[in-house]
This record gives structure tokens, sequence and C-alpha cells, in this order.
């Protein structure tokens, strides 16, 4: 490989990794709290690549302002399901799983008719490409970076700053105890709940511009968005955003050189064996 | 009496990170004694528990049972040695009757065998429901044979974890905090049931809080602090240390003596 | 116990006769039915032990491609080539699950659900011997002791007779001490540990076991359809089986075949578009929701109903 393409490659991948990291981060954030894996991240993801189809580009509205819009939609169905599926579950963490796969094949199915089955595009929101580096990287890619960064931060002074990412520490640590002190438990959950999708959605929603929107398109991002959780651990943040970007560059760079489905096969590989030596991930702790 | 050496543990020790929990601890128990395992908070009880159950391995040492070096085994050969324990939190079949409960403490110990295991039926064999029935006899059970596990009042459900471990038919009981919760009568009645044990061959090393309770039926205590052993010695010798005395600040020994 | 054997017998007969009564349309549908009841109750002994298992599609695939090239490269009978795919499933079970015993929960199920994304790429990627993408196609049709099972309905047969005796096996062994021993794993695996139970060892059975009946359906089903396509047997398949568990009901034996046959079924008239899978997701979420223990509980339910109620019904528990 060209030291061109590698440059070129890597800031794709850190593009890449920025969008893994948003995704990860949600499903991290929600097995942190509940101890539950969202199964149902692609399709969420899915639905904010719609949003962005069915608001921005059909509907007119501005770039900035359609995804703040998917994220409150998706972040509200979050909520939503949270109270209607989560809440009422009795008998553990199994029946909740099971419902949230059931959640998952529901909307990819449901996607189909309701979006019709011709592929759907959505043109690039910022034109041309830009020489970084001494390679040319479309400007739709690298604004992904920031944009994503953006949300990083906002997560992090959300949960360090605020009251309400007090209380989802609290839980995180001990939910008995953090219940015991007051904290509305129920509410809290809803509240990971909308931030985990909203994440997934902002993801979708980035990516719109780039890939070629169908029904089931979240899928390689939810089995991707797994492998790093593994390997930065369940339930950690800093593990989510080191493995996020490890993927990204990986999926880049592997793929470039070997081919998609080759680079996808390794880093499933890669989990299985980091799972069986160390059975919490990298950073992970047991739950 | 007889006195010789059933549980010996050399030097066990055990890290978790960068911290001992247990560190060179020498643990002796004769057979036929009742002894007591103390200390305050996160002195390392519950690990040496475990570690001696063989649910979790020492980092370094040695434990020996009945003259075989068990330090290497894993819980369910621990239990076929005669090595039984109970645990601190309450953990039975939650779903199935008292009864049921120590049927499958018999049931899940009987050594029978693939074969039969394969080709037999489910329900139980009339001696194992006899037997079953005789342990809850003895703890006192028998009323609550036919009630859901879950719907037992906290002491029972103690004594049922008491129960199962006995259908294990142990040589040495390990018992986690076996009155934690109870209240002066249960308590009274539950280290009652541990002297019986005794006197029915079973050796007892128990970890509890309850001073009064450790004090009463305890032959020896061994005290603990920071992973180490602190003192040991007969209950008098022990409540009058100076030096457990300081470990506890001299809450629960003053109301032991008191 | 004279009623659940009525039961059976009519279902018995009621299976046999289908081929001369319904034709091929249904069994084609019935042989498949047959086969996902094979998946779902192969998996119940995992699930038994608390294992959280999303994987048995993958063994499915190990078994289907190996049968399939044996018998279509090495022209190896169908009992044969059955047997070996089934092995080998099993020899993978055993090569991902022993190191996997450790793992709890979530991580267990993860380790599960990348297996079949590993297991999927290897056959989309070797292509010289399972054709990947392309899929792997002119599988002849079952060659059982000799005998060319031509017609569809002797296939249908041949499902039926490996259901049977599939289920056989399995019931024998849940309600052995074996069983026992799986369910006091999976409601309290440190008390079971602690009572002797060598869990390592019976949730590797368990795991291993259903691998290999997942091996099993899996060379039925390549030499049934004589077509396979690596993203078939893939995550979306793993997550049906559990549901047909779920679904059936986890408590009890028929769960899993209960919840194959209907579910199963009701696709049937929305099979092959998206409908299908719409309709079974809802079903999936509804019975979590409102019948947390299975359709298997439904009899029992109705008949807890008042006005339902004889004296004679209101019968004490039935233990001692």
């Amino acid at each position: 490989m060209t030291a061109d393409l590698l440059i070129q490659s890597t800031i794709i991948g850190l593009s890449i990794g920025s969008i893994y990291i948003l995704m990860a981060l949600g499903l991290t954030l929600m097995f942190g709290m509940m101890h539950i894996i969202n199964f149902a991240h692609g399709a969420i993801y899915m639905l904010g690549a719609f949003a962005i189809y069915y608001i921005f580009f059909q509907g007119g509205v501005p770039y900035f302002a359609a995804f703040v819009l998917a994220m409150i939609l998706l972040g509200t169905f979050g909520y939503l399901i949270e109270r209607s599926i989560y809440r009422p579950i009795k008998g553990g963490i199994e029946p909740t799983l099971v419902a949230l796969l059931a959640l998952t094949t529901f909307l990819q199915a449901a996607g189909y008719p309701i979006f019709g089955q011709l592929d759907k595009h959505v043109p690039p929101v910022f034109q041309g490409t830009r020489n970084v580096l001494g390679v040319m990287v479309s400007v739709e890619r690298l604004m992904i970076i920031p944009m994503a960064g953006a949300l990083v931060v906002g997560l992090y002074l959300f949960i360090n700053k605020t009251k309400m990412g007090a209380a989802m520490r609290a839980i995180e640590q001990d939910k008995e105890a953090a219940a015991l002190q007051g904290v509305d438990v129920h509410a809290v959950n809803g509240l990971a709940f909308a931030i985990g999708f909203a994440l997934a959605a902002a993801s979708g929603a980035l990516m719109a511009p780039i890939f070629k929107l169908d029904p089931m398109m979240g899928e390689q991002p939810l089995l991707k968005a797994f492998i790093i959780i593994i390997l930065g651990g369940l339930g950690s943040i800093p593990g989510a955003i080191l493995g996020g970007l490890m993927l990204g560059l990986i999926d880049s760079i592997v793929a470039t050189a070997l081919g998609a489905e080759p680079a996808f096969l390794l880093s499933f590989v890669f989990i299985i064996l980091v799972l069986l030596f160390k059975p919490t991930g990298l950073f992970g702790y047991a739950p | 009496m007889s006195s010789t050496l059933l549980l010996e543990t050399r030097g066990l020790t055990r890290h978790f990170g960068g911290l001992a929990a247990v560190n060179r601890v020498d643990l002796a128990v004769a057979e036929g004694e009742i002894v007591g395992l103390i200390g305050p908070n996160g002195a390392g009880k519950t690990t040496c528990f475990n570690l001696l159950s063989g649910f979790i391995r020492p980092t370094a040492g040695t434990i020996r049972f009945d003259g075989e070096d068990i330090t290497r085994l894993r819980p369910h050969q621990v239990v076929e040695r005669g090595l039984v324990r109970t645990f601190q939190l309450t953990t039975l079949f939650q779903e199935m009757t008292t009864l049921e409960n120590v049927l499958l403490g018999l049931h899940l110990h009987s050594r029978r065998g693939l074969a039969h295991a394969l080709f037999s039926r489910r329900t139980f064999p009339p001696d194992e429901v006899a037997r079953s029935r005789e342990v809850l006899e003895f703890t006192g059970l028998a009323a609550q044979a036919g009630q859901l596990a879950k719907n037992l009042p906290h002491g029972h459900q103690r004594v049922l974890g008491i129960a199962m471990a006995l259908a294990a038919r142990p040589r040495l009981l390990l018992l986690d905090e076996p009155v934690t919760g109870m209240n002066l009568d249960e308590s009274g009645r539950v280290m009652a049931l541990v002297k019986t044990i005794r006197d029915r061959g079973v050796t007892v090393l128990l970890v509890e809080h309850n001073m009064k309770a450790v004090m009463g039926t305890c032959e020896r205590i061994v005290v603990l602090n920071f992973g180490q052993t602190l003192a040991e010695g007969s209950p008098a010798a022990v409540s009058t240390n100076a030096k457990v005395i300081e470990a506890y600040l001299g809450a629960g020994l003053e109301h032991a003596r008191g | 116990m004279r009623l659940r054997i009525g039961v059976l017998v009519v279902l018995a007969l009621l299976a046999l006769l289908i081929p001369p009564l319904g034709g091929d349309y249904y069994v084609h549908l019935f042989a498949l039915v047959f086969t996902n009841v094979i998946l779902a109750a192969s998996l119940r002994p995992s699930l038994t032990c608390g294992q959280l298992n999303i994987g048995h599609s993958a063994f499915m695939s190990i078994g289907a491609y190996a049968s399939a090239l044996l018998a279509k490269n090495l022209a190896v009978p169908f009992e044969i080539s059955m047997l070996c795919g089934a092995v080998l499933a099993a020899a993978v079970g055993l090569a991902i699950g022993y190191p996997s015993l450790r793992l709890r929960g979530v991580y267990f199920a993860m380790v599960t659900v990348a297996f079949v994304e590993v297991i999927r790429l290897i056959a989309q990627l070797w292509v010289p011997l399972t054709r990947g993408m392309s899929g792997l196609s002119g599988i002849p049709k079952p060659n059982l002791l000799g005998v060319t099972l031509a017609t569809k309905a002797s296939q249908y047969y041949l499902a039926l007779a490996l259901m049977l005796l599939t289920l056989l096996i399995l019931w024998k062994l849940e309600s052995s001490r074996l069983g026992l021993i799986w369910k006091s794993i999976g409601m309290a695996d440190n008390l079971a540990q602690s009572l002797g139970v060598n869990i390592a060892n019976h949730k590797l059975l368990a795991f291993m076991l259903g691998c290999f009946f997942a091996g099993v359906a899996g060379a039925f089903y390549a030499h049934f359809i004589r077509f396979l396509f690596p993203p078939e047997f893939g995550f979306l398949m793993a997550t049906n089986i559990l549901v047909y568990n779920y679904v059936g009901g986890r408590g009890h034996f028929a769960g899993p075949i209960v919840g194959a046959v209907f579910l199963s079924l009701l696709s049937e008239p929305f099979r092959g578009n998206a409908y299908e899978t719409i309709f079974f997701s809802i079903a999936m979420l509804l019975t979590i929701l409102f019948l947390p223990g299975g359709l298997i509980t439904l009899p029992g339910k109705l008949a807890g109903l008042r006005w339902w109620k004889t004296p004679a019904a209101l019968s004490p528990g039935a233990t001692a």
C-alpha cells in the first residue's frame, strides 16, 4: 500500500471511527445503566438515516436542524420504548434482550413497505474535497469528525457536570444505593434509552449522505458496535471511544488492503479471542 | 475428641489487582471443632471461604483437606471430598419447595454415573425423599416442606441453606454468616443447631459478625484483619486481646461480653 | 396423562396423513416446520442451563454444508453425511464452547453472535469450497440406506422421523437426572456447584448436544432445499430459533415445539416478504409482554379463568 493510500485510509478510518464511537457510546451507556445490550441499536441508526432523508432531503429543512430533529425524535422514541417495553418486563435481562431483538426485527422489516423497495440516496451536504496531509478527502467525511466530536464532548459534559448525569453515574455504580438516595431510577433509565437512541440516530444521520439507504443498513454498524464495546469493555466510556477509533482504523486500513468482508471476519475473530482470554473485554467489568 | 487436622492452610494468599485480600493465612481446623472466623468488614473472611471451597484460586499458598492437597480443585471436586459451604447472600432454588431444595441437594450430590442419569426417571427415589425429610426434621423445617423457598421468611431461608449443605454429606461445613439478619431467638436456635450438627460428627468453620453467637458457640476463634491473621485462641482470650479490640474499636466485643 | 398420550397419538396420525391428503405444498411446509422443531428443541438444553445462546444457526450451517459437500463431491450416502455434519457441528461447538464456559450472561451471548458472523463470513469467503455468495447448488437428494428419496413425500417422512428421534432423545435426557442438573444450573449455578455439580462439563454437554442436532437439521435442510446460501444462516435465523423457545415457553419441554410449529405455520401466508418478519416480531413482542411464560402457559391460564372452574378442578399443589 502506498503512503498516500495509507494516509487516506487513516483519515477515513478516523471518520468512520467517529461514527462507531457514537454507536458504541450509546450501547455502552445503556449497558452500564441497565445491563442490557440494545439489540435495536442498528435499527435506530437506520431510522436516523431515513429521518435525514425525509426531513432534510425531501423536506428541505437545513441539515443541522434536521440532524437535531432526528436526534430528538428518536430520543423520544427511545424514552417511549423504555416505558412500554423495558419497564413492564419482569423476569430479568433475557426477556428484555429478546424483546429488543423483536423490536429490531420489526423495525427492519417494517422499513421495506414503509420506505419502499428502491434504494434511496441523500446527496452530500458538504461539497468538495480538501487536501489533508497531501491526499484528497471529501469534506463530507471530514465534517463527520468534528460533528461526532461535538456530540462526544456534549455527552461527557452531560454525564460529568449535570445533576442528571450524576444520577446516571450513581445508578451505574449501585442501583439500590442510588434509589435509596432518592434517584428516580425509572426516569433516569428512560433518559438513558433516549440518549442511547439519539446517539444511534446521530450516527445514522451523519452517514446518510455517504452510504445508500436501505432498511437493513443498520445491521453491520450494530455488529461493529458490538465488537467495539466488547473490545473496550461493556460499560466503559473510554473503552468505547478507544475501541471505536481502533475499529475505524482497522476497518479502513485492513479493508482497503484485503477487502471489506475479510476485515469484518478478522475483527470478529479478534473479539472472540479477546473475550476468551479476558472475559470482560479490555477495560470492562463483570455485570 | 479426635485431634486430626481436617483442614490446614499454609500461606494462603489471594490478590485482587494489587491488593492482597487474603495474605499468608495459616488456618487449621481439627476434626470435631467449631471454629469461628471473625474480623471487621473487608478482612477477607468471605474470600477465605471462596478460596477454601474452590470458587477462586489462591495466588499463593496451599490448602490441605484431610491430608490431601485441594488447592487447585474446582468447587464440585471440593464438595466431593466432603467440604461443603453455604453462601452469605441467600442462595436457594427459589421456585422450588423447601423439600425439593433439599432433595436437589441430595440428588445432585449422589454419584450414580451417566448411565443411571440417562435412563432413570426424574421422580426422586423414595430413599432420597426419606432422607430429605430427615434433614428437614433435623433442621426444624419439616412444617415448611411444601412451601416455595422464595416465600419462606428470611430466617427459614438461611436454615434451608444449611439444610441443603447438610444434604451434601459434609465432613467440614463452612457456614457463611449463618445468623446474619436474625433476631435473638432465631440466632439462638440456629447456633444450637450448629452445635447439634457438630455433635453428629460434622466439623464446622463459620464466619459471623454476630459476636454473641460466635462467642457462645465456637471453641476456637481466628481473627482476620486486612487479610492477615490477627489473633487466635479461645473466645475469652480473643475477646480480651488488645489488638482485636482495637481492630473492632471495641463495639462488637463489648456488646458480647456485656 | 391419558390426555397427553391421546394428544400425541392424534398428532402422530395427522402427521402421517399430511402427504396423502395435503399435496406438495403442505408436504414442503411441514417438512420445514419439522426442521424448525428440531432446531428449537435442540437449543433448549443450552437455555435451560442459563446460557443465552444466539448462535444456533451457525451450527445448522456447518451441518448443512458438510453434508451437502460430502454428498455432492464424494457421493457419501445421507446417513453418513448427516452424521458427519452433526459430529462436525458438535466438534466446532466443543471448540468454541469449552473456552466460552466462563463467560456469563451477555458476554456469552456476544460470543455466539460473533461466532454466527464468523461462520457466515467463512462460508461466503471460502468460495472454492462453498461457492460463496453464488450459493451451493446441485445438492443431491437424500440417499438413505441405498435408496434415493426422490419425492417430496419421502423426504417429508425423513424429516418426521428425524424430528421424532431428536425429540425422543432430548426428552429422555431432560427427564433424567441430567435434565435436573441442567435445570439446577440454570436456576442457581453457584448453588449447584456448591452441591457438587460440575457445571462446566454439564453446560458444555448441553451446548454440544444442541450443536449436534442443529447439524442434523442443517443436513436435512441441505438435501431438501438443495441450495445453500450463507446469509440464510445468520443472526436473523439464530434469533428466530431463540424466539421459538421464548414464545413457545421456556418452562416446559413442549415449549419450543409449540413455538416452532405455531410461528412457522402462522408466518406461512406471509412467507418470503417483509410482512412475514413483521408479523413474527410483533408476535414475539406481544408474547414477551403479555404472556411471559410463553404459549405453553396459555392452557393453564385459560383453565384458571373463573367460569371454567369446578370444585374438582381446584386441586392442591403437586408436592408432598
